[in-house]
């Protein structure tokens, strides 16, 4: 024991506690993306290691992603090099983002919406668009025969789809429809996209509207056939794998899980339609570059590397997400990106399509934005408070937001001139 | 009928019964959720989802293999296990002896002191994490060891502190009185009577920062890149792996704290007074 002891502590005092950065120059891939782990090694193994240099690539959560940038930033030189993360969180700081406009794509065509979205208001090009997601529905397969009489799953209506639970609900003896509210939950997401698109063709002009008031009644009864334990789930992959729940919406990503370990059990699907059509919104991460990076040229050669077509479709195999250029995929895909591949397309090329983007122009304020939504939703649904009196009440605090951050109008809603009405 | 002496044998089965389901329920508190997560770690993805569970796994070593491949996870242990050390010798080399000082001196703000010793805890490291991370990137502490070493040892600072104050407490003061007669001065008095006696008691407020040093992952993933400690490496990684990945990963970070205590066990019995020797 006590020799244990003592060579321990001789090691640790002769290994250098001081020692800063010792090893060869690699570049910091500070990333909020590609997270768990299996999708952090295929990010190493297979993405990153077709790059010219040695990449350092460390996914995070947010609080520590953003408190490292803004310290680097505050302390005038910092060690990240390259940074990842998705359109919401890059808002906030573009201030500290170097213009990537003179980097040289060579022939890969992108994506021109995203490519505007990633100027981030400005004249200049804060991040490239990196890589894109969406949400879609997902099934096993044992669901589809309490399907209601006469509906399509690739062509849902919100109607059919509180029918099917409830049908499941009856038959199983349990709910198993599942939907993300846990803390970790992108429910936020589902109403803004999804919910509000489907029912008042908007997302902030008639969030308090009369179809805003029946959009959150058909929500509520949905809700009444949706499986309890919702409130406590972020990634319903988990859920569809143990047969919690038989049919879910979440974040292709984070259904990935289920159609790769056993994909002849689970289908996508489109999400629902409503009255004013099929919401869905469609989510973009990029690359960016921090005015501290050290190795501006080794950074900037990295993020060009990332949107080369090549790349691309090995990180779509990584990670789930779509590529944001234009491409070819391959045949051998994974079962994940073969099957919710097939319901995006079903969804985005339906006949009627709405699609909602994610909020432009908010900064910093984004995070109380989607705290609207998540307010109206536990006092509406879990609260059982009246409807109309919580949507006239969020509705002030959105109209202060969009004020405050003088944003105007993306799609659905209509272009404005100075910030979105909140009516 | 019963006699009083039946009475007392009756109790007596009853106390040792008591006794036996006592244990039984600790040692289940503390054993069935590692049995868990290392039976679990052990299955493989499928029986993980299943459920009722096969009450043998079925010695899948598919996800432990996962980790010893993983990237950096070797390196983030060592880095892990350097820190963890560093947080224990400074923080009872800070701590022990203003313990010593709080329980044998009087002084004016002797009770402010305690108070404010634990203040440090008072403040959540998500706020104190930027300030600190932007100084030590100006020192050039930043993602080195000792940095966040130091970091981790105010974070256990106030426990190392109390626990020493309590245990030199305990110790009476003619002891050293004693000590002194006989021709030691304080320092060898200190060295020779009381230190053996708080030794057991040290070790243990010693395994106590350890064991914050090992679970602290905020601070650790701000302030260290190259030199990620493995929580901060594993945790962040693991909070949206499928679950398979998340017991086996869950093993990892336990099992090398379950070894170092396994090793320290005979102090930490010491100090209960139950001899181990």
């Amino acid at each position: 024991m006590k020799p244990f002891l003592k060579t321990t502590l001789a090691a640790l005092f002769t290994a250098g506690l001081w020692s800063g950065s010792t090893s060869a120059q690699e570049l910091l891939f500070w990333s909020k993306q590609a997270k768990p782990v299996e999708e952090a090694q295929a990010m190493r193994d297979k993405v990153l290691s077709g790059f010219e240099g040695d990449v350092d690539f460390q996914p995070n959560d947010s609080g520590p992603w953003l408190t490292r940038l803004q310290a680097e930033t505050a302390a005038g030189s910092g060690k990240i090099a390259v940074l990842g993360a998705l359109h919401g969180d890059f808002t906030t700081i573009a201030d500290d983002l170097v213009d990537l406009s003179d980097i040289d794509l060579g022939d890969t065509a992108m994506n021109a919406t995203f490519m505007a979205l990633g100027m981030l208001g400005t004249d200049e090009q804060k991040y490239l668009p990196w890589m894109q997601a969406t949400y879609v529905m997902a099934a096993n397969k044992k669901a589809l025969e309490h399907l209601p009489e006469g509906a399509d799953v690739m062509a849902l209506s919100y109607d059919q789809l509180i029918a099917w639970s409830k049908t499941m609900a009856e038959k199983t003896g349990s709910p198993k429809f599942g939907f993300p509210a846990g803390p970790k939950g992108l429910k936020h997401r589902f109403f803004q996209g999804y919910l509000y698109p489907s029912y008042t063709n908007s997302m902030v002009t008639k969030f308090a509207s009369a179809e805003a008031e029946t959009a959150w009644t058909v929500f509520k009864d949905l809700w009444a056939v949706t499986n309890p334990g919702s409130t406590g789930y972020s990634a319903m992959q988990e859920q569809l794998l143990s047969e919690e729940v038989w049919v879910a919406f979440d974040h292709t990503a984070r259904l990935a899980g289920a159609f790769n370990e056993r994909p002849d059990d689970f289908i996508a699907f489109p999400a629902p339609a409503g009255p004013t059509g099929r919401g869905f919104m469609p989510v973009v991460a990029g690359v960016a570059i921090p005015k501290t990076a050290p190795d501006m040229e080794g950074a900037k050669a990295l993020v060009a590397y990332m949107t080369n077509p090549s790349t691309q479709i090995e990180t779509l195999k990584a990670t789930s997400f779509f590529p944001v250029v234009d491409v070819e995929l391959p045949a051998d895909m994974p079962p994940a990106v073969q099957t919710s591949g097939a319901a995006i397309a079903a969804m985005s090329g339906a006949a009627d399509a709405n699609p909602g983007l994610l909020p432009v122009g908010l900064g910093d304020l984004g995070g109380q934005f989607n705290q609207v939504y998540v307010d109206a939703f536990e006092r509406i649904v879990l609260g059982g408070e009246d409807v109309r009196a919580v949507l006239d009440n969020q509705a002030e605090e959105l109209r202060r937001i969009m004020n405050e951050a003088n944003a105007p109008c993306w799609a659905p809603d209509a272009a404005s001139e100075g910030p979105c009405p909140v009516e | 009928m019963s006699t009083a002496g039946g009475r007392v044998a009756g109790n007596d089965r009853l106390a040792h019964w008591v006794f036996i389901a006592t244990t039984v329920v600790l040692c289940g508190w503390v054993l069935v959720p590692i049995w868990l997560l290392i039976s679990n770690t052990l299955s493989t993805a499928s029986e993980v989802n299943s459920f009722p569970k096969p009450v043998v796994p079925s010695l899948n070593t598919e996800n432990i293999q996962f980790f010893l491949t993983f990237h950096g996870a070797g390196n983030a242990l060592w880095n892990s296990i350097q820190v963890a050390f560093a947080t224990m010798i400074m923080a009872i080399s800070v701590g022990a002896p203003a313990g010593y000082a709080l329980s044998r001196f009087d002084f004016r703000g002797k009770n402010a002191f305690r108070v404010l010793v634990l203040m440090t805890r008072a403040f959540p490291l998500p706020l104190l994490a930027l300030p600190m991370a932007i100084l030590f990137i100006r020192v050039g502490l930043d993602d080195t060891v000792i940095g966040l070493a130091i970091v981790h040892t105010t974070l256990a600072l106030p426990f190392a502190v109390l626990i020493t104050f309590s245990l030199f407490s305990g110790i009476p003061i003619e002891l050293e009185e004693a000590a002194w007669t006989l021709g030691c001065n304080r320092l060898q008095a200190f060295r020779k009577v009381i230190l053996p006696l708080v030794l057991p008691g040290l070790a243990a407020s010693a395994i106590f920062a350890f064991v914050i040093s090992w679970n602290e992952v905020f601070a650790a993933a701000v302030l260290t890149i190259e030199h990620r400690t493995l929580p901060a490496f594993l945790l962040q990684s693991l909070d949206d792996a499928p679950l398979h990945l998340k017991f086996a990963g869950g093993t990892m970070l336990v099992l090398p704290a379950l070894i170092f205590i396994f090793l320290v066990r005979k102090y930490l019995f010491a100090m209960w007074g139950i001899a181990n020797r």
